[in-house]
């Protein structure tokens, strides 16, 4: 029994560190970097935090279109997708852009990319910091 | 916040922070090594202006 008991531990500690590289990989898309700063990947974890706070501070203040779960089509909902994968920096975009979007001009078009970018380079990162949890090369 | 909101930018310009931040982000994500690091944002900056300005260029006979 004894053989046992040891060959059924490590898929137990695979399956606890799956879990922990999976709460690290969700740390990392609410808060931009915090997946990083947990595994002691500092400079990774402060370049994710500025780099997606710089991303959505100008394209909020270019005043691009941040879009919502109830988008007209599938270009809408894609792109709701990729804002909401800021994490909790898609609020801070909603909070700052209190005058709503413009994209009547290319300022606010470049906008939309930009928050579009913060969010598709934050879930980037986050996928990094999990597959980092998870042992792999990173 | 009212200082940004409505900012405007040139097309080069928002190229050149869309660059900027991309191999910024792509560096220290890829790369482990200080000296590895910058070569390889320098590179993808590179990259990124060269193509940016290439396609730019392609377009032209076509904006009018």
């Amino acid at each position: 029994m004894p053989e046992e008991a040891s060959i059924s531990d490590p898929p137990l500690q695979g399956s606890r560190s799956e879990t922990v590289a999976f709460a690290i990989g969700a740390a990392g898309w609410i808060l931009p970097g915090l997946g990083h700063a947990l595994q002691k990947m500092w400079g990774r974890a402060i370049a994710c935090f500025l780099i997606v706070g710089v991303l959505v501070i100008v394209g909020a203040g270019m005043r691009g279109n941040l879009f919502t779960s109830n988008g007209n089509d599938a270009f809408d909902s894609l792109g709701y997708l990729a804002d909401l994968g800021a994490g909790s920096f898609y609020f801070l975009a909603r909070s700052l852009e209190t005058s709503g979007s413009d994209v009547s001009h290319a300022g606010g078009d470049y906008g939309t990319r930009f928050l579009a970018t913060a969010g598709v380079l934050n879930l980037l990162a986050a996928l990094h910091a999990y597959e980092a949890a998870r042992g792999r090369k990173a | 916040m009212s200082v940004l909101m409505g900012w405007k930018v040139s097309h080069f310009q928002a190229l050149l922070l869309f660059a900027v931040a991309i191999s910024l982000a792509f560096g220290f994500l890829s790369r482990r090594q200080p000296l590895e690091r910058v070569k390889y944002i320098v590179w993808c900056l590179f990259l990124f202006l060269l193509v940016g300005v290439g396609i730019g260029w392609a377009m032209y006979p076509f904006s009018r």
